[in-house]
């Protein structure tokens, strides 16, 4: 069985004087298998982020449904959400969303803080994620001392100390220099290679070349989706460019 | 083109102004309660028929005394609100830079919505003290047993003191305001608000210190016994501890949560852990706002206890300067003759009033030695007997005596024997007859006026107070709105973010009501020792008087939290 499966997604926004209507998203499905690292590729305004949304149980679709391990999302009850969002997914956001009033190692250890986790438990799954990020040094300072891709890095770590069924990020690199965006992909490439569940949103081809699926989605539809196979990066990225331009958005970069 | 521009900067204050009514509305309101109580007090002292009455012209006495107080702090703290505000507005005079606005140009538009914003305040001040100046003048009449008089109205002087104070506020405000545009560059201005702080060093001494300064201020203030001394020793007391507070908000609090952060076990559970970061970085922003209110609510229950103290005890602290209802004078060269002629007058004088004369001589304080005698002309009086002496002449030259009967034939008595004294004896009256009715009297006007002012003062403090009270929610409000949704988005659920918010506002706000009845504590001991050289006694009557106040005072700190935590709350859940 798929770890994710997607059931004719649709999501329809009521604008705000009521009289028109929005469609974000119709009819998407999809699955994803353990151990995959999936991407979504989209212009802005094709419904990804929508998508990401539902997927994280932060919004709620109008048709269709989502189910993780066989559980439907529709099947929790509201109140059970955040706790069900605490133990199963992680996230990974554009803009980081680290708290200012928290200390990095403070961050990451948010999620199990919540979870009422023991604090030597804590500082012993703490230390193999953050050696394996590179931000050992770092986990005193507060998110306003530190770089972006640092950030990232800590909001990696604050995601996947979990040990989440599924990684979710929402266009991780969008906010990073192309150095600091090529270390950060390289971490997810890490962490897929151990065997991490990711889902990836982004605009970006060089991002999505990390993956060893895409799929393609525009205008609230899923479009076509690509394979890696064997490919390098190299000429993973060739492809999904070359798909791009059929699909005529997205960048390059 | 001119015109043009100049329409222009109108136009952008007034959308200012409207855009961040949030902000600016309070102060607005605030500007109008102050200028408004200004005005009354102004009003008050310039009014003819209060002037006019014995009562009246000592609480006049206190007006002015208390005008000028009252538009010290006025200044002061309307130039600590509008650095407050300024301060805020510092990334957005930086998008104006980088906008093309030089910054002779946001001058300007600062310059126009100060002219704004103090401007309708002040006629909304105007509007309030026409409106309740009627009423407070009813009110006051009442308080200081006062004759009304002709009807109030506000003397063009209380206006024309108003609008100078507030031209001088206006003036040094706008000052400020340009100054600090002018001494920043965009870049600076941009980015000065996301800055984050980094942890300080040095805090512990800082706080040890405060503590230290607190515990010693506390110590005389409890121990202090000798009430003339207590009144020379409260304010630079005062001092102390307003500096010790300011210490202990801005490093004890971060200090005591640092040790909590370390100790593991605790700062490590959902519910404090949240709270205790979330309190450490609003401490390091907030504690000098938490420490003024704290201050500001101290100096309200002070001043509103001390004075309403005063108005109730006036009776007893007249009683016990004036342990006798009349005491006349008796001129050092006044002859024997005299004397028994006065005593013979006042008793035929008492008869024509309907009112009959006593004396008690144990009300006397001063005891005369054991087997002493005193001598005055040819009387001599020993401790148990007397000799010679009139009926009411007592030990040190004077007639003292008690009065019985109407009140309205005492005080005609006492006119009388003041009209017969010239005729008595050579020299011309002058503070010669002293009695119980005139000075009570006064101290109706003295302690009312006071009382008056102590309310007005209360205002004033009040008004500030939940001033900062109120920036403070709206500006963490938007801040907390973010961190909130990323704790949710983190997997905090919607019970546990709201549990969480009342903790914090639950802290914030109590933290300096905590501290004020703890000041007050303290410092019910030293006012007592201090209303005692007022020759008031009564303890219970002032602990009374300061626990009323500080539950009223509690109330009210409690609604303002309740409407305040309101708008806070309806910006974080959006």
């Amino acid at each position: 069985m798929a770890l994710l499966q997607v059931k004719g997604l649709g999501k329809i926004y009521n604008t705000k004087l009521g009289m028109r209507q929005c469609v974000a998203l119709r009819n998407v499905g999809f699955e994803v298998i353990e151990g995959e690292f999936v991407a979504i590729m989209g212009a802005s305004g094709s419904g990804k982020t929508t998508l990401l949304n539902i997927l994280a149980s932060l919004d709620k679709p109008t048709s269709g449904d989502v189910l993780l391990d066989g559980v439907s999302f529709s099947s929790i009850p509201d109140r059970g959400l955040s706790e069900f969002r605490r133990r199963h997914l992680g996230f990974v956001f554009q803009d980081f969303n680290l708290l200012d009033t928290f200390s990095l190692k403070d961050n990451i250890l948010l999620p199990l803080v919540l979870m009422q986790t023991p604090v030597s438990e804590m500082e012993a799954r703490l230390m193999p994620i953050a050696r394996q990020l590179g931000i050992t040094q770092l986990l005193n300072k507060y998110p306003y001392e530190v770089s972006g891709g640092e950030k990232q890095r800590a909001a990696i770590a604050r995601a996947v100390i979990t040990d989440p069924r599924i990684l979710l990020a929402d266009e991780p690199t969008g906010a990073l220099d192309s150095k600091a965006s090529a270390s950060l992909l390289s971490q997810f490439s890490d962490l897929h290679a151990l065997g991490k569940t990711i889902l990836m949103v982004t605009h970006s081809a060089m991002a999505a070349s990390y993956a060893s699926r895409v799929l393609f989605i525009s205008d609230g539809s899923l479009f076509s989706q690509l394979y890696r196979g064997d490919e390098t990066n190299r000429a993973f990225f060739e492809r999904i460019v070359s798909n791009l331009s059929i699909l005529g958005g997205g960048d390059i970069a | 083109m001119e015109t043009l521009h100049k329409f222009f900067y109108f136009r952008l204050a007034l959308s200012n102004v409207r855009r961040n009514k949030l902000t600016y509305l309070p102060y607005l309101i605030a500007t109008a309660v102050m200028s408004g109580v200004f005005l009354l007090i102004a009003g008050l002292l310039f009014s003819d028929s209060l002037t006019n009455t014995p009562s009246g012209r000592t609480a006049t006495m206190m007006f002015g005394f208390g005008l000028v107080v009252y538009a010290l702090f006025t200044f002061a703290f309307m130039l600590y609100i509008n650095n407050f505000l300024i301060k805020r507005r510092k990334r957005e005079f930086g998008l104006y830079g980088i906008l093309g606005l030089d910054k002779r140009n946001i001058g300007r538009v600062l310059l126009w919505e100060n002219l704004f914003v103090m401007g309708g305040g002040l006629a909304c001040g105007v509007v309030i003290a026409l409106v309740f100046g009627r009423l407070l003048f009813l009110a006051l009449i009442q308080l200081i047993h006062a004759v009304p008089g002709s009807s109030f109205s506000l003397a063009p002087v209380a206006y024309a003191l108003l609008f100078g104070l507030f031209f001088v506020i206006f003036f040094v405000t706008s000052v400020a305001n340009l100054v600090r545009v002018h001494t920043a560059n965009p870049i600076v201005l941009l980015s000065s608000e996301k800055r984050g702080e980094k942890d300080k060093k040095g805090l512990l001494p800082l706080a040890v210190l405060g503590l230290v300064l607190l515990g010693g201020a506390y110590y005389f203030a409890w121990t202090i016994d000798i009430p003339g001394l207590a009144l020379g020793v409260f304010f630079p007391l005062a001092i102390v501890v307003i500096l010790a507070t300011y210490l202990l908000f801005l490093c004890g609090s971060i200090v005591v949560l640092r040790l909590l952060r370390l100790k593991k076990s605790l700062y490590y559970k959902p519910d404090h852990f949240v709270t205790i970061s979330g309190m450490f970085h609003r401490m390091r922003q907030n504690a000098r706002g938490l420490a003024t209110i704290c201050i500001l609510s101290t100096m309200l229950v002070v001043t509103v206890s001390g004075t309403l103290s005063l108005y109730l005890g006036r009776e007893e602290m007249t009683r016990s300067m004036y342990p006798f209802d009349a005491q006349v004078y008796v001129p050092d060269d006044a002859t024997e003759e005299q004397i028994v002629a006065y005593d013979a007058a006042l008793q035929s004088l008492a008869a024509e009033n309907n009112v009959t004369l006593s004396a008690d001589k144990s009300k006397l304080i001063t005891e005369l030695p054991e087997g002493e005698e005193y001598r005055r002309n040819n009387f001599v009086w020993t401790d148990s007997a007397f000799v010679g002496v009139p009926t009411l002449i007592f030990f040190d030259g004077s007639f003292r005596f008690d009065i019985a009967g109407t009140e309205a034939d005492c005080v005609s008595f006492i006119q009388a024997i003041r009209d017969h004294y010239a005729s008595s004896f050579s020299e011309t009256p002058n503070l010669i007859v002293s009695d119980f009715y005139t000075a009570r009297e006064e101290g109706y006007g003295f302690y009312g006026g006071l009382l008056f002012l102590g309310a007005f003062f209360a205002i004033l403090f009040l008004a500030v107070a939940v001033l900062i009270l109120y920036f403070k929610q709206i500006t963490e409000g938007y801040e907390d709105k973010e961190r909130f949704s990323i704790l949710q988005q983190v997997g905090m659920d919607d019970r546990q973010v709201r549990h969480t918010i009342n903790r914090q506002v639950l802290w914030v706000f109590f933290l300096p009501l905590g501290a004020t009845a703890l000041h007050m504590v303290f410092a019910s001991r030293i006012m007592a020792r201090m209303l005692r050289s007022f020759m008031l006694y009564d303890w219970s009557l002032v602990l009374c008087c300061i626990g009323g106040t500080l539950l009223v005072f509690a109330f009210l700190y409690f609604g303002i939290y309740r409407l305040t935590s309101r708008t806070y709350y309806r910006i974080v859940k959006r």
